[in-house]
């Protein structure tokens, strides 16, 4: 019982890692239809920040998390202007590729001024866990999964009750109505990869203190976050944190009660009969017929 | 600025006509050329930093020694991508240049294996540090390995555990990879001449994001010790975390990787107390010392066996050539062969029929980050 | 031009002749390809270069067949390769069988999991085909790499046997820089065939394929399974090249490579796959000199990636061939007999029969059980004001909804149940209210896919490609659009596409053509036109099911209207009588009576 409980806990824990990463894939495809295969190297490139500002200037931690999600903030805006928007009149293929071009892109310019070694982050909290009963909390884990809440609170908040919510909705659903309506969408378009970006960081932060901070951090995350993304369906928010969350619980009770080796092979298994038997995903709306 | 499509091409052309030209500006010079195969880039390119740091050390004593065969010696190096491809291609590029006389290989036993049909046809000696014992039985004459390989480290993990800190039940922990698998077999293997058992065996996928599954497996199954062979520090940082977390404190004798600056650095307290078997260690003779105090003054992290074997290799590999005269391979290959009692900084080099240069390892100690010589052990089949 | 020269009277179409030279001169050029390889002296690193180059070439091209001829994407086409080298690797060391069966084995091997992904996964489509081929990716990465009694694990496998006859490296390349020119020969050559021209009408537009008698479904599982095929016969002549082969070689990370270099070559002819293989697999070679900050070089890869992309969006063959097609004439065109149109006439007076027709989309009911007839012959206009169900009426007839109540027989058959093309096969044609036409195609090649419906008893069977062409060429003249057929959809006018349209359905020979507001959109002069055109094809005899708001069209030709409204038949009888009807009447003129 003790490990069940240990299990679920690391389970939820690393699962709420991949439905941050999730929810910025999410975003970015309800907006675009484009699925963004450098969501992944946000979260790596916000963690170096984190660890310029943090561990080689010294500054406060507070600090240097603004400086980083400053820093985000710009990298999303480039990327949309360098990335998505010169194709955004061109089916989703080419616009992959670029984004494949720019993970590629951002995570070697990374490696060509950081440098290779591996890095330490230190968490937000001095006491590193609590031992509650039989269970160990990994207070950074706590956080994450608190913020994770949070995060998906300010969601509904922003998209059902601001006007600027309401109209990244609108655009997401229909560019062409929306323009229609005086919606600015190319602004809009931007305050969503700024945001996505920004949502990519601070999972990249978050989870810097557990995994360290590599290179290739990011793509290792992205790659399960994008499985998650289909379990909860793809154009769903609430989807994205649901799928996350199991993901990160199959793997973590499917490594301790079936495989290790095979640990990463049942988010893919579990994808594939998602995608056979209810491809629309856990919350998925019906796809309504049209010809 | 607007980039026009005409101008894009024009410049893509020009972008791919450059390298052919530049190279061609480069020429030739009068020196002896080394060639080496490291990661550059992807997830080993830290250890690539490390290794080259390590030869250009060895080059730079060699050079001020008068060089060999009265030329001074020059590495020219390529970037494996840490791919077995990159490797292939890497050293293919090497092996076409023919004033290259000699290579350094990889750490990497699965890149040696991708590399080792264009080494059998390239026919000059190749020094590699990759720790499958099977490098060296594949019959390629070419291939000499300047660490001790994973039978030595399985033995020296064995005999230190289960006869030193006499521990029985065993867990071992081990990378899914080609590095990971071969050392827990051979762990396996010598376990059982200690009278020890093991009590589970797991394997887990490198860079998993998570280990609770296998700390709570370990944990249930009643061993009283850890042996483990990690690959990337980073999977090593995250388990010993955990497992400390977790609430296990039984000892732990890991493999080289365990004794790394980069692990240290990154798993800090919790690898505090651990046992390493450790090609290279700084106390453990004189020119392990020397060896230290020149990568110190090189490089601005602490010395690792991943400099320390490519150190040695140009080293034994430069004395090699002055002995045996001339840059013929075969002349290289057997005086190569010949090296018996070269004090290295990973230990004493005594090269046996197969191309094995280094037959045991030492045990060492973490103690509160520092990284404490214990003892060598050294086997003599 | 050659279009003169003799063989013009064994009926070869005089495109396919044009294109003859171009086909010997591929062989002359890969014979000497393969010749300079076998003579000239290579070093190794050159020769690695190139068997690499020639091995990802052929899984590139299955990539070309299943994202540039059918538009699906696969991303795990390194796994299909690994499948091919591994039956090579392993076959040859454990098995100790021939080079030869074991590419075979993996070749086969790969074309069943292909199909098998294809058909549980294809009818999804889109982004869910890439997360499941992304999927699939990873459980044979983790299967070579755990699976350690039967891959060897990540140790991989050393030493792969090569056949007898290529024992050198250089022979070996050779071979497979020979085995790279027949396969994309092949390649080349699909996209003239019923299925390759299949594949470019379902990427085009899945729907217009579907009603232009194509099996959608099965046309992109084949794709699939032919694009996982080339994957495996890629990976087995590359284990035999490279001797070695381990898992991380097959990872998804060289799945995207292998897509990134379809893309930047042009996943349009095998040419751009060989062009985008061979560039990504130099570019980082040559930036290699840029080692001495690591990262650098990859990192300007990523960049050249973006750049080609966004300024050679057809990839770089489609640049080049886009810039020679300036100097390239169009063919001329030949002359052909008229169009005949002789539409099936089994069973009885009624061509087809609807009855108590429901089609609800969860509560609303948009067809409410209609009933009506078509007469055999003559022109039946179904009309009605906007939001009264013509359009849905029609899609349920020609199959892109399903019926939820009600029966649609066509002549004898009972057709209520069947899948679009099937029906297409039946005899029913149609257009649409918002022009579908194949995009990338010229006009002649969209109405030859119509032609080329099944039981279509005007093709005879040895008539082959020529006995198509002639048909397609015969309607476009028909609709007098004859001596622009060899013109790409795009420069035509819109009102010329709707023509192109229903030349495509005359050509395939319907039992019943379904035209959906042929009139939307088109000037007087030109709605003149179509009502003669319209005429003209009653007059041979082919009843037409007409849905149009253009009252005077609908009145000068239709002899019989049936109106619908709030998805209710309210009127069906002979023309004038029925548009005296005063429910008629108050429905479309509403208040204003």
């Amino acid at each position: 019982m003790s490990h069940f409980l240990q299990l679920l806990f690391t389970g939820i824990g690393i699962g709420a890692v991949y439905a941050l990463v999730a929810l910025g894939f999410v975003l970015i495809f309800r907006a675009t239809n484009v699925v963004n295969f450098a969501q992944g190297e946000f979260s790596m490139v916000a963690a170096f920040l984190m660890v310029v500002c943090a561990v080689d200037l010294e500054l406060p931690y507070w600090l240097s998390f603004l400086i980083a999600l400053g820093g985000m903030a710009l990298v999303g805006a480039i990327f949309n202007l360098g990335v998505y928007y010169p194709l955004r009149h061109r089916t989703f293929l080419p616009v992959i590729i670029s984004t494949i071009g720019a993970s590629i892109f951002l995570a070697n310019t990374t490696l060509a001024i950081y440098g290779p070694q591996p890095q330490v982050l230190p968490g937000w909290f001095e006491t590193p866990g609590f031992q509650v009963g039989p269970v160990y909390l990994d207070s950074q884990y706590l956080l994450i999964i608190a913020v994770t809440v949070v995060l998906v609170a300010f969601q509904y908040w922003f998209f059902e009750h601001t006007l600027l919510g309401k109209k990244l909705q609108a655009t997401s659903q229909d560019k062409e109505m929306a323009s229609l309506l005086g919606i600015p969408v190319a602004r809009m378009i931007m305050i969503t990869f700024i945001y996505s970006a920004l949502i990519g960081g601070i999972a990249g932060i978050l989870v810097a203190p557990i995994l360290f901070v590599s290179i290739q951090m990011g793509s290792s995350i992205a790659l399960k976050a994008f499985a998650a993304t289909i379990i909860g369906g793809f154009g769903d928010v609430a989807g994205a944190i649901i799928g996350g969350v199991a993901l990160g619980i199959i793997e973590t009770f499917g490594a301790a009660y079936i495989s290790v080796p095979y640990k990463d092979g049942f988010a893919f298994f579990v994808l594939i009969l998602f995608l056979i038997f209810r491809p629309q995903g856990i919350f998925g709306e019906r796809v309504a017929e049209k010809a | 600025m607007t980039i026009t499509r005409r101008g894009f091409s024009a410049a893509l052309a020009a972008g791919v006509a450059m390298p052919a030209v530049l190279r061609e500006a480069l020429g030739q010079s009068n020196t002896l050329k080394v060639g080496m195969v490291l990661p550059a880039s992807g997830p080993a390119a830290d250890s690539g930093k490390y290794a080259l740091t390590g030869a250009k050390i060895a080059l730079e004593r060699v050079n001020k020694a008068g060089g060999v065969l009265s030329r001074q010696v020059e590495l020219i190096t390529e970037d494996d991508q840490t791919t077995n491809p990159g490797a292939v291609l890497a050293f293919s590029k090497l092996a076409a240049q023919p004033d290259i006389v000699a290579f350094i290989g990889s750490i990497r036993s699965t890149q040696n294996h991708a590399m080792a049909p264009d080494i059998l046809k390239t026919a000059k000696p190749v020094c590699f540090g990759g720790t499958d014992p099977q490098l060296t039985k594949l019959g390629n004459p070419w291939l000499f390995r300047f660490r001790p390989n994973d039978s030595y480290s399985g033995r020296v993990i064995a005999a230190y555990g289960a006869e030193t800190l006499a521990k029985k039940n065993w867990a071992i922990v081990h990378s899914t990879d080609a590095f990971g698998t071969s050392g827990g077999k051979a762990l396996t293997d010598s376990l059982g001449k200690f009278g020890a058992k093991v009590v589970i065996d797991q394997g887990y996928p490198n860079q998993s994001q998570d280990f609770t599954a296998v700390v709570l497996a370990i944990k249930q199954s009643g061993a009283d010790v850890i042996g483990s062979y990690f690959t990337f520090e980073n999977d090593l940082g995250i388990f010993a975390r955990q497992l400390r977390q977790l609430g296990v404190t039984v000892p732990w004798v890991g493999s080289p990787s365990i004794t790394t600056a980069t692990a240290i650095k990154l798993a800090g307290p919790a690898l505090y107390g651990t046992f390493g078997v450790a090609d290279y260690a700084e106390e453990s003779s004189p020119e392990a010392k020397e060896f230290a105090g020149l990568y110190r003054k090189a490089a601005s992290t602490e010395p690792d066996n991943f400099g320390s074997w490519t150190y040695d290799a140009i080293g034994v590999l430069c004395a090699a050539i002055n002995k045996a005269g001339s840059t013929d391979p075969n002349k290289i290959r057997d005086a190569i062969l010949a090296t018996k009692g070269y004090k290295g900084a990973e230990g004493e080099y005594n090269f046996d029929q197969y191309g094995d240069g280094l037959h045991g390892y030492n045990i060492v100690r973490n103690e509160k980050g520092k990284v404490i010589f214990d003892k060598h052990i050294e086997f003599d089949d | 031009m050659s279009v003169e020269a003799p063989i013009r009277a064994a009926r070869r179409s005089p495109l396919r002749f044009a294109l003859a030279p171009a086909h010997i001169g591929y062989f002359v050029l890969s014979a000497l390809a393969v010749l300079l390889v076998s003579r000239a002296t290579l070093d190794g690193y050159v020769l690695n270069i190139l068997m690499q180059a020639a091995t990802y070439s052929v899984a590139v091209f299955g990539l070309s067949v299943v994202l540039g001829l059918c538009g699906q994407i696969n991303l795990a086409q390194a796994a299909f390769f690994g499948i091919g080298a591994y039956a090579v690797g392993l076959g040859t060391v454990d098995y100790g069988l021939s080079y030869w069966i074991c590419l075979v084995i993996g070749t086969i091997a790969a074309l069943l999991a292909g199909a098998f992904l294809g058909m549980t996964t294809l009818r999804l489509g889109g982004h869910y085909l890439a997360m499941v081929t992304i999927s699939f990716q990873q459980i044979v990465t983790l299967v070579m790499i755990n699976a350690v009694g039967f891959t060897h694990g990540p140790d991989g496998v050393p030493r792969i046997g090569r056949p007898a006859l290529f024992q050198t490296s250089q022979s070996y390349l050779a071979f497979a820089v020979a085995a790279l020119a027949i396969i994309g020969y092949c390649v080349w050559h699909l996209q003239d065939t019923r299925l390759g021209r299949a594949m470019r009408a379902v990427r085009d537009n899945e729907l217009a394929a579907s009603v232009a008698g194509i099996n959608v479904y099965r046309t992109k599982v084949a794709a699939f399974a032919i694009s996982a095929l080339l994957g495996g016969l890629g990976g087995g002549l590359f284990a035999g090249g490279f001797t070695y082969v381990s898992p991380d070689q097959f990872s998804f990370a060289e799945s995207i490579v292998f897509l990134t270099m379809a893309l930047l070559g042009g996943v349009a002819s095998p040419i751009g796959s060989v062009i985008g293989t061979g560039l990504l697999i130099l570019i980082p070679e040559w930036l290699r000199f840029l080692k001495s900050i690591p990262g650098l070089y990859l990192a300007i890869y990523g960049v050249a990636v973006i750049l080609i992309i966004l300024f050679m969006p057809d990839g770089i063959w489609g640049f080049i061939a886009n810039f020679m097609r300036r100097f390239i004439r169009p063919v001329p065109v030949a002359t052909v007999p008229p169009l005949v149109l002789s539409p099936d006439r089994t069973g009885s007076d009624m061509v087809l029969d609807v009855k108590g027709l429901s089609k609800h989309f969860g509560g609303l009911k948009a067809v409410d059980k209609i009933d009506f007839a078509v007469r055999r012959g003559g022109i039946h206009a179904l009309i009605g004001p906007n939001g009264s169900g013509k359009t849905t009426t029609l899609n349920v007839i020609s199959g892109l909804y399903r019926a939820t109540f009600g029966s649609v027989v066509l002549g004898e058959s009972d057709i209520t149940n069947l899948s679009p093309h099937r029906r297409t096969g039946a005899g029913l044609g149609r257009t649409f209210q918002n022009i579908r036409l194949f995009r990338s195609m010229t006009a002649l090649e969209n109405v030859v896919i119509g032609a080329e419906r099944r039981g279509n008893s005007l093709i005879p069977a040895t008539g082959g490609y020529a006995a198509l062409e002639e048909r397609a060429l015969a309607a476009l003249e028909f609709v007098g659009l004859g001596p622009r057929a060899n013109e790409p959809i795009t420069r035509f006018s819109y009102g010329h596409q709707r023509l192109i349209e229903i030349a495509r359905a005359l050509a395939a020979n319907p039992t019943l053509l379904l035209l959906d507001e042929p009139a939307a959109g088109l000037n007087s002069s030109e709605k003149r036109a179509l009502h003669d055109l319209l005429e003209r094809i009653a007059a041979q005899g082919l009843t037409i099911l007409l849905i149009d708001h253009d009252m005077t069209l609908v009145s000068g030709a239709a002899q019989h209207i049936t109106v619908l409204n709030f998805g209710k038949r309210i009127a069906d009888g002979e023309s004038l009588g029925v548009l005296r009807h005063p429910d008629v009447i108050a429905a479309y003129l509403g208040t204003e009576t």
